[in-house]
């Protein structure tokens, strides 16, 4: 088990710069997901915690040593990789042993730790397969195991589960929360998929363009996003935005008029233009002409059974709302319709440089 | 001739298809053949024509027949009334010819006027076994070439005698300035024979019987290795290029040389030809060999006494006076003719030339002095190295002589031969058919009748172009041949084969010998090739995708030349006293090594050239199968604490396998017979010791007394021994695949 911490991590491949000084503590037993849109530099962040690239600057410490220049074979860690990259032309077995094999550990100890790990991951049966006579769900379990079986201090997940189909994905992520529950190993898992980081991950860390966006909970980042940027990633369908005036403690734009939570409001906001964001889920529909905060035209509605998206046009900009399926019965398509939103869930970015205007209330 | 009736009927076929090509427009009265070319072939027509205005009864019909083919086509073509009435030939084949009942013998009488124009020896060289075959038409000798500009800068006249020769030669010797007084192909005996004449030497005995080992034939050989050796006038390993070079660039002052290289030396070079020196030794006049170019009338066309006479006619002018001016004057030919000489476009040198023929020894026209070559040769290379002395070198020369003349084993009954034959294919047919019936194997054939029909013409073209030749290689295998007779000997050469029955097992020249350096050349390529193919292909992987085009390049172009030329520059690398590798070596104050003096520095040097030709297929092999190795895995590796020999050991090499194999496999199959890089670049030397199977297999068919049987039973051993191998690996190949 072992802390990790990056602290000014860069990396530059020739002229692009990848990785723009990053700041990271992952605490002990932590998981840990990076996330963010392809390109962002989640994996060379990963690869670079495996040695497996280095850092231009900054370093890089796994338990408290830095590991700048430290084989990958002396980091203890261990890596799954989104291909698997199992050894063609060996088995299972072999696969699994390989690190130990290498490291010139005695075969009865091999045998005894890939059967742990065989057993822990449900792969007994399978030792004795070579990779191409699996399916795709027995290699993960496979490639997993081949991590498990050297009890690293960190287990490094690059993109696990985006080659498996979306219901296997669903079971492999119950299974990986529930043995890393078990195991208790700190793990970085890299993903681009928002479902996995928020169902998976004790802390989210979004980067985008090399740059961390914000580090925290699952929760933290969705209720409070810290930008503009967090706020539209995570979510779907994602915040609804319109650009907006912030004037005399409310907030304006066309068909929109909503009050301001002055307690929730950033120290030293001033009056000027601001973007407005609101959940789907966050409209309700006014029933009935009473006088709402929101007025927009309904553009196309998508009944789901128990709920219905309907995508409106407020002002300029198109929205998404999640209406009870019965009340959104009486909507037509180019019809007015009038919402509301709770002040509270309305969230405010500054127009410059997006900034979330509203912080999360203290614990009171 | 005795020969087995399918094999008969084959080799028909193709002596059938080669010859009804040359298919006649009109019924001309007398066909005329000639390989000439340029300058010679325009003169050639001319005659024709004159002949033509003086003769209007009779007409010509020329045909250029290609130089590679002529002999084959001459020989198939002319039994059969497909073949030419009068034809132009060096004379060395004429006994062979005249044996086969290919010439018709000529009546001197008749040809009076022109023979009394032409000097003695050379009329000579168109006699055999008492009759005259043919009439002298132009001759080409070796004679000797001097730098005229470097001889004034000697204050000099061209030599007399060979004292005079080498007194100027050291004089103008600077082996350090790279300058030599004397150059020419010394180990090649045809260049060599004026000496050899010269000192006396003789090749057969008194009743014409081929003998080598007579006692002045030692003397040129000990004249010359005492030029080579002593002297230092001549540079070792000195091969027909560098002499052209030395000579061309001024740092040669005396050059042995035949007429063409009087086309080969640029306008700006300053030179003169003189006979060959007179030998001081003896007060005789060097005598090379003279090849006398002649005209034949063919038994075609004694079908008539009308053809006859005009045969007759034609050949009597073509190497009648006023030809010979044509030839002299327009296509540059030193003439045989010694008046029509003077009128030759060059005429210093043609009249040299025509003086060295006269005193010039004509080639021999028996058919088995064919396999002096190879003996001599080599004789000739041991006494320039030193290793043996001229005596003794010629003693074994003979020897080999007496085995490559050695009377073929004797005829058996090819019946018991037939029957076996028979049975075995009368088994294989019912098993054949067992198994169809077994696999109901017709039935399916008829359901994929179309797929059959797609494949014959792949399948009819391989079947003519390979199996047949196979089968018919392979049948001849059986046969002995000597001069123009196969007969049937069964599994003699294979028994004289794999008993050593020609020499013992460590005999350079014995199958086992041989097979043992063949096999330690694949192995030592092999491995050369995978070894820096696959280190290179490492080293490039990384940039090879940005630098891809470099690369390639870079590849393809050693690949684009030709091999030969490849192992000609190698060889001139490899060269003494000129090669850059001995430059390399002096530079770094090392001694220069003589490459082809040893069977392990001679066997080095094969296998460098062909490491170098056969490296880079291994790499692009390696290159390809790298590319398909995802990163992924070298990185899991790396990850699970394997060290960098660990991955290649465990990962990587592994997963070239399935690529690697059947490249070592093609690779080896083509090094094994890798017939190019062994005859040029050692030439088999020294003593025969780093041939390989197959330029064995050549130099019995065509260099040690025409045994043709004999080099198609080695031609079989080598497809048996390829066939074991690659069966064995195919069978491992399998087995990796399927688990794998």
């Amino acid at each position: 088990m072992a802390s990790v911490s990056l602290s000014g991590v860069h990396k530059r491949f020739g002229d692009t710069h990848v990785v723009r000084g990053v700041d990271l503590d992952i605490a002990d037993g932590e998981f840990l997901v990076l996330v963010g849109s392809s390109g962002c530099g989640k994996s060379t962040l990963l690869r670079m915690l495996a040695g497996l690239e280095q850092p231009s600057s900054g370093s890089i410490a796994i338990g408290g040593r830095v590991v700048n220049d430290v084989a990958p074979r002396d980091r203890d860690i261990a890596m799954v990789f989104q291909s698997y990259a199992l050894y063609p032309h060996m088995t299972v077995r072999e696969n699994m042993g390989f690190g130990l094999k290498v490291r010139g550990a005695a075969a009865p100890e091999i045998d005894a730790a890939v059967a742990d790990a065989a057993r822990v991951l449900d792969i007994v049966h399978l030792l004795d397969r070579k990779p191409k006579e699996m399916s795709g769900g027995q290699r993960q379990r496979v490639a997993m195991g081949r991590a498990l079986v050297r009890k690293p201090k960190v287990f490094l997940f690059d993109e696990p589960l985006s080659n498996l189909d979306a219901s296997l994905r669903g079971q492999m992520r119950v299974e990986l929360k529930r043995l890393h529950a078990k195991l208790g190993v700190t793990t970085v898992y890299v993903t681009h998929d928002q479902v996995e980081a928020m169902t998976l991950a004790d802390r989210i860390a979004l980067l985008d363009k090399g740059v961390v966006q914000q580090v925290g909970t699952p929760a933290e980042l969705y209720d409070w996003p810290a930008n503009r940027f967090t706020a539209r990633f995570l979510g779907s369908p994602g915040m609804n935005f319109v650009e907006a005036e912030l004037r005399d403690g409310r907030v304006f734009a066309p068909g929109v008029d909503v009050p301001v939570v002055a307690e929730l409001l950033a120290e030293g906001t001033t009056d000027g233009p601001v973007w407005i964001g609101v959940r789907p889920h966050d409209l309700r529909l006014e029933v009935g002409g009473a006088a709402g905060a929101i007025e927009a035209e309904v553009d196309v509605l998508e009944p789901m059974g128990w709920e219905t998206h309907a995508h409106l046009r407020v002002g300029d900009a198109r929205w998404t709302a999640r209406f009870d399926a019965a009340d959104a019965a009486s909507l037509t398509p180019r019809g007015r319709v009038r919402c509301s939103v709770a002040p509270r869930s309305a969230r405010l970015f500054a127009r410059d440089d997006e900034r979330a205007l509203y912080r999360a209330p203290g614990p009171t | 001739m005795r020969f087995g009736r399918p094999a008969a009927a084959l080799l028909a076929l193709f002596a059938l298809a080669g010859t009804t090509g040359c298919g006649r427009v009109a019924e001309p009265d007398v066909v005329l053949w000639h390989a000439y070319r340029g300058a010679e072939a325009e003169a050639l027509v001319e005659v024709v024509h004159a002949f033509e205005e003086r003769h209007p009864e009779v007409v010509v019909e020329v045909v250029p027949v290609p130089y590679q083919a002529y002999a084959n086509k001459l020989t198939s073509g002319v039994p059969r009334g497909n073949g030419p009435d009068v034809f132009l030939f060096a004379q060395e084949r004429i006994g062979a010819w005249a044996d086969a009942g290919i010439l018709h013998a000529l009546e001197p009488t008749q040809h009076r006027a022109v023979l009394e124009a032409l000097p003695g020896g050379v009329v000579d060289a168109c006699r055999y076994d008492g009759e005259l075959w043919g009439l002298p038409v132009a001759t080409k000798t070796t004679a000797l070439f001097y730098r005229s500009d470097r001889l004034d800068e000697l204050g000099a006249e061209p030599p007399e005698t060979t004292d005079d020769l080498v007194a100027l030669a050291a004089r103008f010797t600077d082996a350090s300035a790279g300058r030599f007084g004397l150059v020419y192909p010394v180990g090649d005996f045809y260049f060599h024979s004026g000496w050899f004449f010269g000192f006396g030497g003789t090749l057969s005995d008194a009743d014409g019987t081929p003998r080598l080992d007579a006692p002045s034939n030692a003397n040129s050989f000990a004249f010359v290795a005492d030029l080579l050796n002593e002297r230092r006038v001549v540079p070792r390993d000195c091969d027909y290029g560098v002499a052209k070079d030395l000579f061309a660039r001024g740092d040669a002052l005396f050059a042995v040389n035949g007429p063409w290289f009087l086309g080969e030396l640029g306008d700006d070079v300053p030179f003169g030809v003189v006979p060959l020196p007179r030998i001081s030794a003896t007060n005789t006049p060097a005598s090379p060999f003279v090849t006398v170019e002649s005209v034949l009338v063919s038994s075609q066309a004694a079908r008539s006494p009308e053809a006859l006479a005009a045969a007759t006619l034609l050949a009597d002018f073509i190497a009648g006076p006023e030809s010979s001016v044509i030839r002299a004057e327009r296509g540059g030919q030193v003439v045989a003719d010694r008046t029509a000489a003077l009128s030759a476009r060059e005429p210093a040198a043609s009249a040299a030339f025509g003086a060295a023929a006269a005193a010039g020894t004509p080639m021999p026209n028996a058919p088995e002095m064919t396999a002096i070559w190879e003996p001599l040769n080599r004789a000739l290379d041991q006494t320039l190295r030193g290793s043996r002395t001229a005596e003794a070198a010629l003693v074994d020369a003979d020897a080999d002589l007496r085995r490559a003349l050695a009377p073929p084993p004797p005829p058996t009954s090819p019946l018991p031969y037939e029957v076996a034959f028979g049975l075995v294919l009368v088994a294989a047919a019912g098993l054949a058919v067992r198994r169809s019936r077994r696999t109901a194997l017709l039935a399916r054939m008829r359901t994929s009748r179309l797929a059959y029909l797609y494949v014959a013409p792949a399948a009819i073209a391989s079947g003519l172009l390979i199996f047949l030749p196979f089968i018919v290689g392979a049948s001849l295998s059986l046969y002995a041949h000597e001069q123009g007779e196969f007969s049937f000997v069964g599994f003699a050469n294979f028994l004289n084969i794999l008993l050593a029955r020609d020499f013992g097992l460590t005999h350079p020249q014995s199958f086992y010998f041989t097979l043992v350096v063949t096999v330690a050349w694949t192995a030592a390529n092999v491995v050369l090739h995978v070894s820096i193919g696959l280190a290179l292909a490492l080293a490039l992987r990384d940039s090879w995708v940005r630098l891809r085009g470099v690369y390639r390049v870079l590849l393809i172009v050693p690949w684009a030349v030709p091999n030969y030329i490849t192992a000609l520059i190698w060889k001139s690398m490899f060269n003494f006293s000129f090669g850059s590798i001995n430059g390399v070596l002096r530079w770094l104050g090392a001694t220069p090594v003589d490459w082809f003096s040893k069977w392990s520095t001679a066997f080095a040097a094969n296998v460098a050239t062909n490491t170098w030709l056969g490296f880079p297929f291994m790499m692009v092999v390696s290159l390809g199968a790298l590319q398909s190795i995802p990163r992924d895995l070298e990185d899991a590796a790396e990850v699970d604490g394997a060290s960098r020999w660990q991955r290649f050991r465990h990962i990587t090499l592994p997963l070239l396998r399935p690529a690697l194999v059947p490249a070592v496999v093609l690779g080896t199959v083509w090094t094994f017979n890798m017939f190019n890089i062994i005859y040029l670049v050692s030439g088999g030397g020294p003593d025969a010791s780093t041939d390989i199977l197959i330029t064995e297999a050549y130099r019995w068919a065509f260099e040690r007394g025409e045994r043709y049987g004999y080099a198609a039973a080695y031609g079989v051993l080598i497809f048996g021994v390829l066939l074991i191998y690659t069966w064995a690996t195919s069978g491992r190949r399998a087995t990796e695949l399927t688990d794998g």
